[in-house]
């Protein structure tokens, strides 16, 4: 919780004040007390904890070959505007599947598993990073923004699809998943 | 001479098509401002606790539906997964006793989501500590599946909800110290009955010697009574300048919420791999 006191003091605005109307007039300034300077007013300002996240809509992968592993554009991740109650307390990323395998174009047609998904530690900034694999079970960290940091990023976050000889069908395979960001402290 | 040069139609088109395509054909990322503040009361039995959850579209962003939930939470000993499940798969959830209002909800660009959490404190409930998570997901967007082999992102905020009846008994014990390539890690294991928030630091001493050679800081983590009462927290190791390789006496002084801190002290052998550090 931010919290300013202002107080009142008419010793010094008065006469600066009387100043600035011109030095032909300061003959009349005179030193005005208020009755109590003792009056404060309290401001306060209530901050929550919170942050901006930005995170990329969607990857692509351009596969030609699905005898070897794919990579997508490096992504960039970036939370910043981080406010927080300690300075000991963090803000994870990480990602879960929506489902265990992509979908494919055609309906039973042969596709990657979300574990067939992994991405790199990649280079943070005011984080650590940590490379992993999809799963649809539970979310997998991919970053934990360092304590006390005001924001982190990566731009250079790289996830990989694995080689799948048996893919025998060309056209959309996709598969949603989501990024978390948690700040859950007791 | 013509001032143009003989591109044939096929140039033409080609610099036509790259005035007439956006300079990025990659969608435009997904930013937003989110409260997280988690929700923690000592409450009493009855009790009705009122917070709000906010989130802010930021500008440019396509209208987004979002849908809220209580779900039950956890994460693994490791901390590095998180587990989200259906209201009351845990013993001491609170996901059943809070309500969200509105669950679904659109919103525009620069426009604010708001959420309201109503915690409705059973009457009949038995000392210690329960937990929840509020996890406020975007909802999928059918308009923009694309074509080709690809990932499409949604994105999903969680917050804490920690709900305490009296009596709180806070206890913990430290199981295990150790330094795993270029991190220092202490097991704790919750022996009460309540979450608990642990943080701290670590020092490395020689053995035989009261001088302290580095002192790392312990950030704050979440040790929970169930379903897994251990939990590693870890903190990267000073640069190897500041902390070589060597035979180091390690003390971890940690703070559990309780009255007094918890410690332990073992001789642990250093082996830095990176020259200089830290490492991530």
């Amino acid at each position: 919780m931010l919290r300013a006191v202002v107080k009142a003091s008419g010793r010094i605005v008065l006469p600066v004040f009387l100043v600035l109307l011109g030095a032909n007039r300061a003959a009349a300034q005179a030193t005005v007390s208020l009755p109590d300077t003792s009056q404060t007013t309290l401001l306060t300002a209530t901050v929550s904890e919170q942050a901006r996240i930005i995170v990329p809509a969607s990857i692509a992968f351009a596969v030609t070959n699905v005898g070897n592993s794919t990579a997508a554009a490096p992504a960039t991740v970036t939370v910043d505007r981080i406010v927080l109650a300690t300075a000991t307390k963090q803000v994870k990323i990480s990602v879960q599947a929506a489902a265990a395998s992509f979908t494919p174009p055609a309906v039973g047609a042969t596709t990657w598993a979300a574990a067939d998904v992994t991405w790199n530690v990649s280079s943070w900034t005011r984080a650590t990073g940590v490379s992993g694999a999809l799963s649809a079970v539970s979310f997998q960290q991919i970053a934990t923004c360092d304590a006390n940091a005001a924001d982190c990023s990566t731009s250079d976050l790289t996830f990989t699809l694995g080689a799948k000889p048996t893919v025998s069908r060309a056209g959309a395979h996709t598969l949603v998943v989501t990024w978390k960001v948690e700040s859950i402290g007791s | 001479m013509s001032f143009f040069p003989s591109l044939g139609i096929g140039g033409w088109l080609a610099i036509v098509a790259m005035f007439l395509t956006p300079a990025s054909q990659a969608p435009r990322p997904m930013s937003f401002s989110a409260t997280l503040t988690s929700i923690k009361v000592n409450a009493r039995p009855g009790q009705v606790v009122t917070r709000q959850f906010q989130l802010t579209l930021d500008a440019g962003q396509p209208r987004t539906h979002f849908k809220a939930r209580v779900e039950d939470w956890w994460r693994s000993q490791d901390g590095l997964q998180s587990h989200y499940a259906a209201a009351g798969t845990l013993q001491h959830s609170c996901a059943t006793w809070t309500s969200l209002n509105p669950v679904e909800s659109a919103v525009n660009a620069e426009e604010a989501l708001t959420v309201r959490i109503t915690v409705n404190v059973p009457r009949e409930l038995a000392p210690g500590g329960y937990w929840c998570a509020l996890t406020v997901d975007q909802l999928p967007d059918p308009a923009a599946a694309e074509a080709g082999v690809g990932v499409h992102f949604v994105a999903s905020v969680s917050t804490g909800i920690f709900i305490y009846v009296d009596p709180v008994e806070r206890q913990a014990a430290i199981t295990g110290l150790r330094v795993d390539q270029e991190r220092a890690i202490v097991t704790v294991r919750n022996r009460g009955n309540a979450p608990l928030g642990v943080e701290g630091r670590m020092q490395f001493l020689r053995p035989g010697s009261d001088a302290v050679v580095a002192t790392i800081e312990i950030p704050r983590g979440t040790l929970l009574t169930e379903p897994i009462v251990d939990g590693d927290f870890a903190a990267s190791l000073p640069p190897a300048g500041t902390l070589p390789s060597g035979r180091y006496l390690v003390r971890v002084v940690l703070d559990i919420g309780a009255a007094q801190d918890i410690g332990a002290e073992q001789e642990i052998l250093v082996s830095r791999t990176a020259p200089d550090g830290p490492v991530r």
